[in-house]
């Protein structure tokens, strides 16, 4: 018995070999994927919303039109009503349509709707005249169903997140319904069969791209009470009047298929006839599963970015999504450091944002120096809302340690702690590994500790206002910086760091109201917002604009990418040139 | 033969004596239960192999960080994702620096103008790889300690009370030991580290909160096995109070299983700690443990395998040496083993 | 016998009902709120939504009316995770695969391991054990997450010998989350196996046999071999409560619609009845085994008395 122990330590010489294995054999692999010495690709700039590359040197539709692909996380509800997270939207925008929808450049079209809307002189009233479209089941859409469809978002009874949230303040009457008011008080009536009259509360200069969001989507109201509980339970109890149809999802599954729809009133231009989605929650396994070919795309978290940064095969998409430190002033109903305007400063200037694109997130992303994301808003001559401002700050060591130098002074003390909320992914931890070493040395006498809680628990933390130092990111719900710039509103419901400046608030205000009607003084009035939430009273820190990169197959053509609603359209996508 | 008998010189044969004093003398010097043990113990050498082994690993996550000119948590973000480098073996072809990038071999440290060598390598934040792993080493074998530690007091305690006190006593500890381990302890464990705020605290309690039912019935049965024994019937008439039974008597006998089964319990506590961090509850950041490093690394298996395999390999090597020594103690402690 | 069972059952009713309580009340001091996207609903909305799940009601009413539920075999409704689904349809739905693999793993890793662990004693200190040794140390010291990507990098993707991943084609699938999970099985029995054999052999029945001429296979398997495999069952309880274990890692890794992968999430999204409904289920689960594993311990060695103390 005992002789045999000394030979444990030739089990260790196995364990030892098959990591060697495992190592030499990915060397192979990397070896055998030929990596033509092209140019060093411009990572930062090259996205122009999905119109990537490779789907522009892409062949005609040739082979079998199947479209294999990983999701992150399983579909909590396909109730366009209930919906609130990406995965859902996502599949929501490639199965269902709404009046108008985004288009390969981004732009909202009329897709449901026939065409642009009568807009009334106010601007307060739009109409529209409904397409002849039919449902999954051969139902005609009608105006109705938009009707239902929105009275049952603000509906307290169903709950949902984004009825009231999208709709309140800007159709006529949905804070009243959303309180409990008859639904018929809302502003939004099916003249007829085709024609749908929409009031709004006031005059938004970007309703149209509203309709193009999930919640605005119409249902049929026979078929939803005829399922009741049942209803978008799985893939049968749904209705679809998209490209695509949803089946083989069975309400909690990690798998699901989206086909064709033969019913959709522009199928002619849907080439793919089916589309496999397969939850994967790992990222080294969706990159085996696309190394094994059984994917056509995977997305790439940093750790992988930098070995894949110049495969051909990979592609990056800027998204205008924005992460940025919020700065709790008030917690526990006492000030904390971070309610002076100098130690605020000091933090937002203390961490190299460029090393941390480079290197911790390395797919692409860009550093932030602004609230609204680059590339993501457009005045009328296609000028980019981000020209007005620039950059508001930056990363400064020396200037930083001035401002931190006086706000210490200010409030009295030699040394601060401060902890930093954020999340419990592998990147969030890296990240904000990074941004504590980054802030403790170049503030001298600052002390940051990490706490990486779930997502649920820190949107309670957030509500409670219980934290210093908030890692947090805003993506769009429409396309306009006002879906950015009014979370800072005194009292929001997203402010919950107890900033409040008069001049800001006042500022939004007059973009909402008075301003709406005038394009460009409504810009100014929003960038000046920008600048003084950043530069003056730099209430929060931005970090980085988001980037996404993914592996995708060269024979995968036309996949479009979107700033805000469902992330992907597969509508125009189509496979060419696989063997 | 027997013919040469008288031929032999005068003197050849000495008469003796038959002592009765000396047949009761123990020629071979007495030895302890435990210095039998021991005696036992070192004749094994995988076991004396692992001490040693592990011994060094002790050392090696005391000293390593202090050795180390980085300190584990200092980041130059420049220098990131550099593979091993160690000078005078970098000429043999391994830690020489070169990794791969996008498929090819490169001298990485050539590449970014690296004049420091990195040991170990380092990490995505260019932080030092040989301070994190014995950093980490250091912290997995505190948790695995201080867990054993607990669950240790208070199984030994629970049992030997339940075991000998038995009747009702025994009969209510026992139903409660019961419903504790009737829920899994991956579900315990994973809503403690909910509740208490994360961290290495938090990770003990949580181990230790179901961990010392495995001993207490250990302890509980040996208490059983050995309480109607003679040695403790005598003890008892000649008036012992139970404390000094159960510590005294009872104590010394159990005291091998005990030992055998926290040696047991140390790696099970590090591996638990490992797959904590897979799930997301390991240790906060930037704090490093051996499981929050491997669960960094085996993604990048194919890319960077200095990340997970030095980590790893110093883990094997911790389960593997209290694997051994656990193994060795039993065969020591257990007179049934005796060869 | 019948009383005895009868007995435990009704031990384990009592067990579970207060592990059902006690699961209840951690989960209220658990910290997240259980409806997502909080931050968006109104306080109207908000209210209607508690009310819906009965979040609303003081802790003593929501607690009997879930222990009351839970006796009618209700557990409730999933808040976020599935909106509106039956906990006990989710845990359904995503028991099959656990349940395959978990017993595919369980079975190979044993039968595997007791063939390893005799083999390893019956030709003891030779290459043959050594090897049996070196396979238990791979299965006790690489971490299973590890040891499950290895595979699928290794087996299914450069070897292509299986799917690299997903629950596609059946049985094919199964393999190597099967024997990622029959890693530790593995190692635990034939370390156990071999240390009990050796044991039984060394023993003076064995002596007796070995005089009486039987032959090196009659006591091999005839007299060895069952008695070793006797205390073998006590260690099938830790061996179940690891493949729990493992399923959540390795579900997680082959992407599985399992029922581990599933907990995890609910855990991280906060959603009570999920996480109780599972909690509930893994008990029972282990509960049961335990009980199985007395039950066969009673039987295959009449030497236990079933109603004394287990020691």
């Amino acid at each position: 018995m005992k002789n045999s122990k000394l030979f444990w330590l030739l089990g260790l010489v196995l364990v030892l070999s098959i990591f060697l294995a495992a190592c030499g054999g990915g060397e192979e692999t990397d070896g055998g994927t030929e990596t033509p010495d092209s140019s060093e690709t411009d990572t930062s700039n090259t996205d122009d919303g999905g119109d990537d590359s490779a789907s522009t040197e892409g062949g005609e539709p040739d082979a079998e039109q199947v479209l294999n692909l990983v999701e992150g996380a399983e579909i909590p509800s396909m109730d366009s009503a209930i919906a609130e997270d990406s995965v859902a939207f996502n599949i929501l925008n490639n199965v269902n349509e709404g009046l108008f929808r985004l288009n390969e450049e981004n732009i909202a079209v009329p897709a449901l709707a026939e065409s642009e809307p009568e807009i009334s002189e106010d601007g307060l009233t739009y109409t529209f005249k409904l397409r002849d479209a039919n449902w999954s089941n051969g139902t005609p859409i009608t105006a109705q169903d938009f009707v239902f469809a929105w009275q049952r978002a603000l509906d307290p009874e169903v709950g949902s997140p984004y009825g009231p949230y999208m709709m309140a303040g800007t159709i006529k009457g949905a804070k009243e319904v959303s309180e409990g008011a008859d639904p018929s008080e809302l502003g939004v009536v099916a003249e007829d069969e085709k024609t749908l009259v929409v009031t709004l509360e006031r005059p938004t200069p970007y309703f149209m791209s509203l309709m193009a969001f999930g919640t605005f989507y119409p249902q049929n109201e026979e078929f939803v009470t005829e399922k009741g509980d049942d209803y978008a339970s799985n893939s049968d109890n749904l209705l679809y009047n998209g490209p695509f149809v949803l089946t083989n999802w069975d309400g909690t599954g990690l798998t699901w298929t989206m086909e064709k729809n033969e019913e959709y009133w522009d199928a002619e231009t849907v080439t793919l006839e089916t589309i496999n989605v397969d939850v994967v929650k790992e990222t080294s396994t969706a990159l085996n599963l696309y190394q094994s070919g059984e994917k056509d795309r995977v997305g790439l978290s940093g750790e992988f970015a930098m070995q894949y940064a110049d495969d051909p095969e990979v592609v990056k998409e800027l998204e205008p999504t924005l992460f940025y430190l919020k700065f709790n002033q008030e917690r526990n109903g006492e000030e904390t450091p971070l309610a002076n305007e100098n130690i605020r400063k000091a933090i937002s200037m203390a961490f190299n944002k460029q090393d941390l694109v480079d290197v911790v997130l390395a797919n692409g992303s860009l550093p932030a120096n602004y609230l609204v994301p680059t590339e993501f808003t457009f005045s009328e001559d296609g000028e980019d809302f981000r020209e007005i401002n620039g950059d508001l700050t930056g990363f400064d060591a020396t200037k930083a340690q001035e401002f931190w130098q006086t706000g210490l002074e200010e409030i009295g003390q030699t040394e601060v702690t401060l902890e930093l909320l954020g999340g419990d992914s592998e990147l969030a931890g890296k990240m904000d590994a990074y941004l504590k070493e980054q802030l403790e040395t170049n503030l001298e006498g600052l002390t940051v500790n990490l706490k990486a809680v779930p997502f649920g628990v820190r949107l309670e933390l957030d509500e409670a206002q219980d934290y210093d130092i908030q890692n947090s990111g805003w993506g769009p719900d429409y396309q306009d910086p006002m879906t950015f710039i009014d979370l800072f509103v005194t009292g929001a419901s997203h402010n919950l760091m107890s900033y409040s400046n008069e001049e800001f608030d006042s500022l939004v205000e007059q973009a909402k109201g008075e301003l709406a009607q005038d394009p460009a003084a409504r810009w100014e009035a929003m960038a000046e917002a920008e600048r003084i939430l950043i530069e003056e009273d730099a209430a929060i820190a931005p970090i980085y604009q988001r980037a996404v990169m993914a592996l995708q197959k060269p024979y995968v053509n036309g996949i479009v990418s979107h700033p805000f609603g469902g992330d992907y359209s597969y509508k125009w996508a189509y496979i060419s040139g696989k063997e | 033969m027997t013919q040469n008998y008288d031929n032999l010189p005068q003197g050849s044969f000495d008469r003796i004596t038959r002592d009765t004093e000396k047949a009761e003398r123990i020629s071979k010097p007495s030895v302890s239960f435990w210095q039998d043990a021991w005696r036992r113990l070192k004749k094994n050498k995988g076991a004396i192999f692992s001490l040693i082994l592990f011994g060094l690993i002790v050392i090696m996550a005391l000293l390593g960080p202090v050795i180390s000119p980085y300190s584990p948590n200092s980041q130059t973000i420049t220098h990131a994702n550099l593979p091993p480098k160690i000078p005078v073996i970098e000429n043999l072809g391994i830690f020489d620096g070169v990794g791969t990038l996008g498929g090819k071999e490169v001298d990485l440290y050539e590449m970014k103008n690296v004049e420091q060598n990195y040991w170990f390598g380092t990490d995505g934040l260019g932080r030092d790889m040989f301070s994190r792993v014995w950093k980490g080493t250091q912290v997995s074998l505190f948790i695995a300690f201080a867990a054993a530690a607990i669950d240790m007091l208070i199984g030994v305690i629970y049992g030997g009370i339940s075991g000998y006190f038995g009747g009702r006593v025994d009969d209510i500890m026992q139903r409660i030991v019961e419903i504790l381990t009737g829920i899994p302890n991956l579900v315990v464990v994973i809503l403690f580290i909910m509740i208490m705020d994360p961290g290495i605290l938090a990770i003990i309690i949580a181990l230790t909160i179901t961990g010392w039912t495995g001993m207490s019935r250990v302890v509980r049965g040996q208490v059983l096995k050995y309480k109607s024994q003679e040695f403790v019937l005598a003890a008892r008439t000649l008036g012992a109070t139970d404390g000094r039974i159960i510590w005294k008597h009872l104590m010394p006998n159990v005291l091998g299983v005990i030992i055998i089964n926290t040696m047991f319990t140390i790696p099970g506590a590090i591996f638990f700690e490992a797959f904590l961090s897979f799930i997301g509850l390991g240790l906060q950041a930037p704090d490093a443990s051996l499981g929050t490093l491997i669960n960094d690394g085996y993604k990048l298996i194919q890319y960077q395998p200095h990340i997970i395999a030095i980590p790893a390999f110093v883990l094997s090597l911790i389960m593997i040496a209290f694997n051994l020594i656990g193994d060795g103690l039993r065969d020591a402690l257990d007179p049934k083993m005796k060869d | 016998m019948a009383r005895y069972i009868g007995k435990r059952i009704i031990y384990m009713v009592i067990t579970l009902a207060l592990i059902a309580t006690f699961t209840f009340f951690l989960m209220k001091i658990l910290p997240g709120s259980p409806i997502a996207s909080a931050d968006k609903l109104s306080p109207e909305q908000r209210a209607v939504v508690e009310a819906r799940y009965g979040l609303d009601r003081p802790l003593p009413v929501q607690y009997f009316d879930y222990m009351f539920g839970l006796l009618q075999g209700d557990l409730g409704v999933s808040i976020n995770q599935f909106k509106g689904a039956d906990v006990t349809d989710v845990i359904l739905s995503r028991m099959g695969p656990s349940a395959q693999i978990g017993f595919q793993g369980m079975v190979l890793g044993t039968v595997l391991g007791i063939l390893l662990g005799m083999v390893a004693a019956l030709r003891q200190n030779t290459w043959v054990d050594y090897s049996s040794t070196v396979v238990a140390i791979i299965g006790i010291s690489i971490p299973s997450f590890v040891f499950a990507s290895m595979l699928q990098y290794s087996l299914g993707l450069k070897l292509g010998w299986f799917p690299v991943a997903l629950w596609k084609d059946g049985f094919m699938s199964s393999v190597l989350p099967s024997i990622a999970l029959a890693m530790f099985p593995l190692a635990t029995a034939a370390r156990f196996i071999r240390t009990e054999m050796i044991e039984v052999l060394g023993s003076d029945y064995i002596t007796l046999a070995k005089a009486k001429g039987a032959s090196g296979a009659e006591i091999a398997f005839k007299h060895a071999f069952r008695n070793a495999l006797i205390p073998l069952i006590t260690v099938l309880g830790p061996m179940a409560v690891a493949i729990l274990t493992g399923s959540l890692v390795v579900e997680q890794i082959f992407a599985i619609p399992g029922i581990g992968e599933q907990f995890v999430k609910s855990i991280m999204v906060s959603d009570f009845s999920i996480i109780m409904g599972t909690t509930i289920f893994f008990s029972v689960f282990l509960i049961l085994v335990i009980l199985i594993v007395d039950i066969l311990y009673g039987i295959i060695d009449p030497r236990i008395r079933l109603s004394g103390g287990k020691g």
